[in-house]
């Protein structure tokens, strides 16, 4: 127990030092999210933006700039959470693998990297809640932080899987902040009238903006969305993992197998210098595969 | 490390013919072969990163590798991966790190960035955490790439050192200098392994 704490807090530990030595990454969080709240509020018309709430069927008129924040701050999150693991498995990729052939437990060392997205995120979208605070009161603050959070977790599983499968830096930039445009243009009742469709309902933050929009303008429940939004999740979240461990497995099984030494003969290096140690005293490792 | 008929394709494409490989303890032994002979192939599938088409690979004991290029988190300091490493090995202390540390003389960059050391001092910490627990059986893929002359005398020290102690070293390489200091040497030809007479110099 005390060996499965020890390797699950030195893998977190290293994993937030990861984290928090992304510089641009930290520099978006403190400032790119204050500064795009208040440019929404500051540039967008405070007249009202009527649209309709899929999940409560509630007909809200927010005044545009506040609906713009929420869905900025969204979109903030979002891109910042997915852009900092994907980086972080983009560039540690051989790094991990290297620690889990070294013995590194993949399972700790992947509940480690979600414990530090945890952290991060929650973090993010406790910052972005308090900055739309500051510029008029939602109705649900709470509400609002939870789905900042599970957009934001959503969005880092998602860093995660594009950072295992895709070959350049770039590419996988590029494919957030995609995935991002796509997300948050169909479903922004400002930009889109595609808002209403029943595609919408299928988009990586549907139940985060639905939560969110219960949260800042309206007293209703946003369980169904929260919910959603914990689906997506899941399945992310689940992704993630899975392409983790096809990139970390490991073609030689440990096995505790006695050796049998093997034989002098044509191909063998006899040693012929110093003193042989007792073999398969330790763990050994085997790779075998027959057609 | 035992090697047995390894074979292993890219598509028709055969790479390995057939590698047959038995390392004794107490060996410190070579392979050479050039650009293309399928080198990297031969060290992703003995180190576990691919598995043969077929054949079998074991290794009896620790197993240490080392990479060609740098495996580093250039976030973390020496020390941090040498912390994060010893959790992974489950070592009690760092008393081998320290002694290799000592041998290949970075011991001053511990509280460094990896990020900003030089080539040189982050091969020697890639081969550090290869050695820290102490492998039974290393596999050193162009080991001293970077190293000015001293260190790369001291690298061969260490080798000689392990084998003496009888450990078993391999050392893969595009071109091999000091065949003198290898117990035995194979050419990667025609996807197999072929014996080479050992001579002072260098093989391309």
């Amino acid at each position: 127990m005390r060996r499965h704490w020890s390797l699950f807090t030195t893998a977190s530990r290293y994993a937030l030092v990861g984290h928090t030595r992304n510089r641009f990454a930290m520099l978006l969080v403190v400032v790119y999210i204050p500064l795009w709240i208040a440019l929404a509020c500051m540039t967008i018309p405070g007249g009202p933006a009527p649209f309709r709430l899929r999940a409560t069927g509630e007909i809200l008129s927010p005044p545009g700039n506040h609906l713009t924040q929420i869905t900025g701050a969204l979109n903030a999150v979002t891109l910042i959470a997915g852009f900092m693991m994907f980086v972080a498995t983009f560039t540690g990729g051989a790094f991990d693998r290297r620690l889990t052939m070294a013995g590194y437990p993949r399972y700790h060392l992947v509940l480690a990297k979600l414990s530090a997205l945890t952290l991060v995120c929650a973090a993010v979208a406790v910052y972005a809640t308090a900055a739309v605070g500051l510029a008029w009161p939602t109705r649900q603050p709470l509400v609002l932080t939870a789905a900042l959070f599970f957009a934001a977790m959503t969005y880092g599983a998602l860093g995660v899987v594009l950072g295992s499968v895709l070959r350049r830096e770039v590419e996988g930039m590029f494919a957030i902040l995609m995935i991002s445009i796509l997300d948050s243009a169909l479903q922004n009742p400002l930009s889109s009238s595609g808002s209403d469709s029943a595609l919408v309902c299928f988009l990586p933050t549907y139940g985060a903006v639905q939560a969110s929009m219960s949260a800042a303008f309206s007293g209703a429940s946003a369980a169904q969305g929260l919910a959603i939004q914990s689906l997506w999740l899941v399945g992310t979240a689940s992704a993630g993992f899975l392409v983790f461990r096809r990139r970390t497995r490991n073609a030689l099984p440990p096995q505790r197998t006695p050796p049998v030494p093997a034989p002098s003969g044509p191909g063998t290096a006899g040693g012929a210098h110093g003193t042989a140690p007792p073999v398969g005293y330790g763990p050994s490792a085997e790779s075998v595969q027959r057609r | 490390m035992d090697v047995r008929d390894v074979h292993h394709s890219y598509r028709r494409h055969a790479v390995l013919r057939g590698v047959d490989l038995r390392l004794r303890p107490g060996t410190l032994a070579g392979i050479v072969g050039e650009n293309g002979a399928g080198k990297s192939t031969l060290l992703k599938i003995l180190s576990g990163e691919l598995a043969p088409d077929r054949g079998s690979v074991r290794h009896y004991g620790r197993f240490g590798y080392c990479p060609q290029s740098v495996v580093l988190d250039d976030s973390f300091t020496v020390r941090q991966h040498v912390d994060f490493f010893r959790t992974a090995f489950g070592l009690a202390d760092l008393r081998r790190a320290r002694e290799v540390m000592e041998v290949l003389a970075f011991t001053e960059y511990l509280d460094m960035r990896v990020g900003l050391l030089s080539g040189g001092s982050r091969q020697k910490l890639n081969l550090t955490l290869a050695l820290m627990h102490d492998p039974d059986v290393l596999l050193l893929d162009e080991p001293y790439q970077g190293f000015d002359w001293e260190t790369y005398l001291r690298f061969w020290e260490l080798a000689t050192e392990l084998r003496d102690t009888g450990r078993s070293v391999l050392v893969v390489s595009h071109l091999a200098y000091d065949l003198d200091r290898l117990d035995q040497l194979w050419r990667l030809e025609g996807g197999r392994l072929h014996r080479q007479e050992r001579r002072t110099g260098a093989a391309a």
